[in-house]
């Protein structure tokens, strides 16, 4: 199942966590990671829920290793499609912005 | 405690509280991370900051994770990894059940809205009913010192002389208080003048209630003695009619008539003693005054317990009776008894409010054994899916889950749908209810919505339980082998036609309730009140106090003039109390030349020259008034028939001297009819009659009665009467109504109870009848089979009908005779309003039974109608 609706930010910052911590992808590392990036305390339930939401979506999967306990997560393709669409739309935004030469308001 | 167990203990319930809202099947991996970062944590910052942290992380997650559940029972997800796995979030299962439900209730919207309106009317009604006589009957009273009031005996007839006379000495008791009612007329500025319901008081009643203002003062010692200020204190109410302004306190108000300073406003919520009151005065008590209508109020003195204030009351009659001489059946002294304030006050209302709500909770339960017998039909219906289900491993459990969620969201459904009636039709109830004065008390709340929800979601579990078992016991696996086998039968129904007898005797129950009570109000209407009630217009009117007696005569006679000449009316009249008003006004009389006899009371009124002919009372000897009788000529007076008979029995009363206490004794011209002086269903009594025109004393309130031509007159002719009066300066209209209105509230709440109980028992016919309808219909799709094959063999289908219609009639006549026994058993409760006629009436009970089993004919009769129609070739090959 996959959805055309954009990535919100925080799916976004998840499934870039996902892809950041490789092998590794499991909820606290996960967590830990977005932690580690942001600057901001991130909520274990707020990560396992845009997970599951993401899986349901058909952009990332989740599997056990046999005999391991831990459930790993990896971006499936559509979902690499998605971010790379998020990323070209937030650059088109971005483009010809210089927030240095704008007026700044009190 | 050592650190390491208090280490352990706070963390220990955030991680249960993470750990009942994570899926079973994630739950170990995500608890085994969070306490190895919390070690960790523990480790460099130290335990306090972890702790913090673990908290932080729990309360920020749980949203999410509930969030999570609900949307993966709702939509069935079950992520990759966990499907070797199982165990889903908490409460999984019931969300699926509830998707499960709702699609079920969606793809059967006939079930469905059946079955949610039907328990929404057993809701709604009950909810509203509650609502309503919830204040009066269970609310506090607004009075801080409620529990300690008491009313003394002998209300509303208490003078101003014996409450004087007691005030200084009252034993056991905190302070006393005595009040009566007395209608005030307001004028200000233009406007026209209006009469306020009000209470005339001594100082201490707002101190005996426990009760004080919201702006201003209450009243206090001296506000009743001669010479003091005259003071009023008002209700919240009419402080907001009239501009709502703290600056109103001491203001003057122009009341009956007179300059009153407004020295406070009571709180809103507050009423004494009842809701339409709108203010309150403190009236100069006269020691010398022996007549009075005053109710005596009383806060017991601190320890003093109801029970034990017989002694007291035993000094207090004492002291009655040394300073009074009482007549027979007026002793204040032998019927000393003292009641709880709420008692008082509202006890008159509580059993035609209590029948209502309990006949309301009937057809709530009629309802409710509908929507059980709808359900189990469904269930029924599904006994071939449900057994493949559970053949397939769901277990027992889980199908019984299905139908409780199922009841529970019709509950929830029915609930919202209930209070939505319940405010639709709130007004209406109101209405139908004999509230008295708490009817503008009665408003629509949010309690109205807790308690819709609350009552539906009792009547869930309760449909819920009797469905869950049903399924719990049901043979599945015998099902599906008859499934296969084209076997006839499925479940027998028993419990089906258990509910469908339940809910015809609760029907049969406020069918006869209904039946009773028309043949009491059928026997009331036959009662002859001795005035003829058609064609009387009625205005009752108040004149100010401070008017003198001489310029309150030229008004009444210049207003019967007036009355008179409208077109439509033949006579106009006036009397200081209306017939069939309830008891008041009896004074004592003694007969010239009999001073053997014991001194006693009879009805008096005062009345006006066309008094008897307007109000069709019919003269059986001698004359009554005419032009000829005035002022400064003889005092004559007009017995009734029961008046003669008592004192002058065996020979004529005619001219005849009573005395009353004007000076010189009256004469006796004429003898009337008896008229129902008191109340409708009242004895005879003896009641006199003398003329307005020859009395100094005429009553501040007054009613105008108008006899017309034509009897639909009496009612156009009221608005005219109307600006008649309001022609005129320090008279205010009270009420108009008509003679024909005054006597069906005679009646007492008889009336509107049985329009309620008509009501009522309409809907439990209704909902009966659905009943009977799903039982037969379903009886009859499962025997479909049967039908086609017998028919096919050559049975006719006329006997198909009769077989079915013969199940109906059985089901009725069972569940009527269930009733008949029932109603026998409860009548007892009926009996305050029953009137001419036996609890166990047999026409009453017999009508009843006719109706619901003509009912029960017709509704099995369509189900049957379908049976006879059915075609052997498409049922065989549908099987």
């Amino acid at each position: 199942m996959t959805s055309d609706a954009p990535l919100g930010v925080f799916e976004e910052q998840v499934m870039l966590g996902v892809i950041r911590t490789g092998d590794e992808a499991y909820g606290m590392n996960v967590r830990r990671e977005l932690e580690r990036v942001t600057g901001r305390e991130v909520s274990i339930g707020a990560v396992y829920a845009t997970l599951d939401r993401l899986e349901a979506k058909g952009l990332v999967t989740s599997r056990r290793a046999p005999g391991g306990a831990r459930r790993t997560f990896a971006v499936m393709r559509p979902g690499m499609v998605m971010l790379a669409e998020t990323r070209a739309i937030r650059e088109r935004l971005w483009r010809g912005i210089d927030l240095a030469r704008l007026p700044v308001l009190a | 405690m050592t650190r390491t167990a208090s280490r352990r203990s706070a963390a220990a319930l955030p991680l249960s509280l993470l750990r009942a809202m994570l899926p079973v099947a994630e739950r170990a991996e995500v608890l085994e991370d969070l306490v190895a970062e919390h070690a960790e944590r523990a480790a460099a910052n130290g335990l306090r900051q972890a702790d913090r942290w673990l908290w932080r992380q729990v309360v920020r997650s749980l949203p999410a994770l509930i969030k999570r559940s609900w949307w993966r029972g709702w939509s069935g997800f079950e992520p990759r990894a966990n499907r070797m796995q199982p165990g889903g979030p908490p409460m999984e299962g019931w969300i699926m059940d509830l998707r499960f439900a709702v699609r079920r209730l969606r793809t059967r919207p006939t079930y469905a809205l059946i079955a949610i309106l039907t328990l929404a009317l057993g809701v709604g009604g009950t909810s509203a009913v509650y609502s309503i006589i919830r204040r009066p009957l269970w609310e506090p009273l607004p009075y801080e010192r409620a529990d300690e009031v008491v009313q003394f005996w002998n209300s509303r007839d208490w003078s101003e002389a014996e409450f004087v006379m007691l005030r200084p000495d009252m034993p056991a008791f905190r302070t006393v208080a005595a009040h009566r009612p007395e209608d005030i007329i307001l004028e200000r500025d233009d406007a026209p003048a209006r009469l306020l319901p009000g209470i005339s008081t001594s100082a201490e009643l707002f101190e005996v209630l426990g009760a004080g203002p919201m702006l201003g003062r209450g009243f206090q010692a001296g506000d009743d003695l001669a010479g003091a200020e005259p003071v009023a204190v008002i209700s919240h109410g009419l402080w907001q009619e009239l501009g709502g302004d703290a600056s109103l306190i001491g203001q003057r108000l122009r009341l009956d008539g007179a300059e009153r300073t407004v020295i406070g406003v009571m709180p809103r919520g507050f009423w004494f003693p009842d809701p339409a009151v709108r203010l309150w005065v403190a009236e100069e008590l006269n020691p010398e005054n022996r007549s009075g209508n005053y109710t005596l109020v009383g806060g017991l003195a601190p320890g003093q317990r109801l029970e034990a204030m017989a002694p007291a009351l035993n000094r207090i009659t004492t002291a009655l009776g040394e300073q009074f001489d009482y007549p027979e059946g007026w002793d204040k002294t032998r019927n000393a008894a003292l009641t709880p304030l709420r008692e008082a006050l509202v006890g008159s209302l509580r059993p035609a409010l209590l029948a209502t709500l309990a006949v309301m909770a009937l057809i709530l339960i009629i309802a409710s054994a509908n929507v059980t017998a709808l359900m189990l039909g469904q269930v029924d219906g599904r006994t071939t899916e449900l057994a493949v289900r559970s053949a397939l491993g769901a277990d027992r459990m889980r199908l019984v889950r299905q139908v409780v969620v199922e009841a529970l969201l019709l509950g929830t459904l029915a609930g919202l749908v209930g209070a939505l009636l319940a405010t639709l039709g709130f007004r209406v109830m109101v209405g139908a209810i004999p509230l008295g004065a708490w009817a503008e008390q009665a408003s629509i709340d949010w309690p109205l919505l807790a308690t819709a929800m609350g009552v539906a979601t009792v009547a869930a579990v309760a449909i819920a339980l009797v469905a869950a078992v049903s399924v719990w016991k049901g043979d599945l696996r015998g099902a599906l082998v008859r499934a296969r086998t084209s076997g006839i039968g499925g479940r027998g129904g028993r419990l089906e036609s258990g509910l469908v007898i339940a809910q015809v005797a609760v029907a049969m129950l406020i069918a006869a309730g209904a039946a009773l009570l028309f043949r009491s109000v059928d026997n009331l209407y036959a009662v002859d009140p001795g005035v003829d009630v058609q064609g009387v217009a009625v205005v009752d009117v108040a004149i100010g106090a401070t008017t003198p007696p001489p310029e309150r005569r030229r008004i009444i006679t210049e207003i019967i003039r007036q009355l008179g000449e409208i077109p439509g009316v033949s006579s106009a009249a006036v009397t200081q109390k209306l017939p069939l008003r309830g008891s008041g006004d009896n004074w004592g009389i003694s007969v010239v030349g009999r001073p053997d006899l014991p001194s006693s009371t009879t009805s008096f009124r005062i009345v006006s020259w066309d008094y008897f002919s307007t109000m069709g009372i019919g003269v059986r000897e001698g004359r009554v008034f005419d032009q000829g009788d005035r002022l400064d000529g003889e005092l004559v007076v007009v017995v009734n028939q029961a008046l003669a008979d008592k004192y002058f029995p065996g020979e004529s009363s005619l001219d005849r001297q009573l005395e009353t206490g004007f000076g010189s004794p009256e004469r006796i011209i004429g003898i009337v009819d008896n008229a129902a002086e008191a109340a409708l269903t009242d004895e005879p009594a003896p009641a006199r009659y003398m003329l307005f025109a020859q009395l100094p004393y005429v009553a501040e309130a007054q009613t105008f009665v108008m006899r017309t031509a034509r009897p639909a007159d009496a009612e156009t002719v009221l608005e005219s009467a109307q600006s008649v009066i309001r022609g005129h300066s320090g008279i205010a209209v009270q009420e108009a109504t008509t003679m024909r209105r005054v006597f069906d509230r005679a009646m007492g709440p008889v009336r509107q109870v049985l329009s309620m109980f008509a009501i009522l028992s309409a809907v439990a016919l209704v909902l009966g009848a659905v009943g009977v309808y799903g039982v037969i219909s379903h009886f009859v799709s499962r025997r479909k089979r049967d039908w086609g094959i017998r028919i096919a063999l050559g049975l006719a289908p006329a006997r198909v009908m009769r077989a079915v219609v013969g199940r109906g009639v059985w089901l009725m006549s069972v569940g009527i005779v269930v009733g008949l026994l029932a109603t026998v058993a409860v009548a007892r409760l009926f009996g305050s309003f029953l009137y001419g006629v036996g609890a166990a009436d047999p026409i009453s009970l017999a009508t009843a039974s006719l109706a619901l089993l003509v009912v029960g004919v017709a509704a099995a009769a369509i189900p049957a109608w379908r049976a006879g129609r059915t075609d052997p070739l498409l049922v065989l090959r549908d099987s």
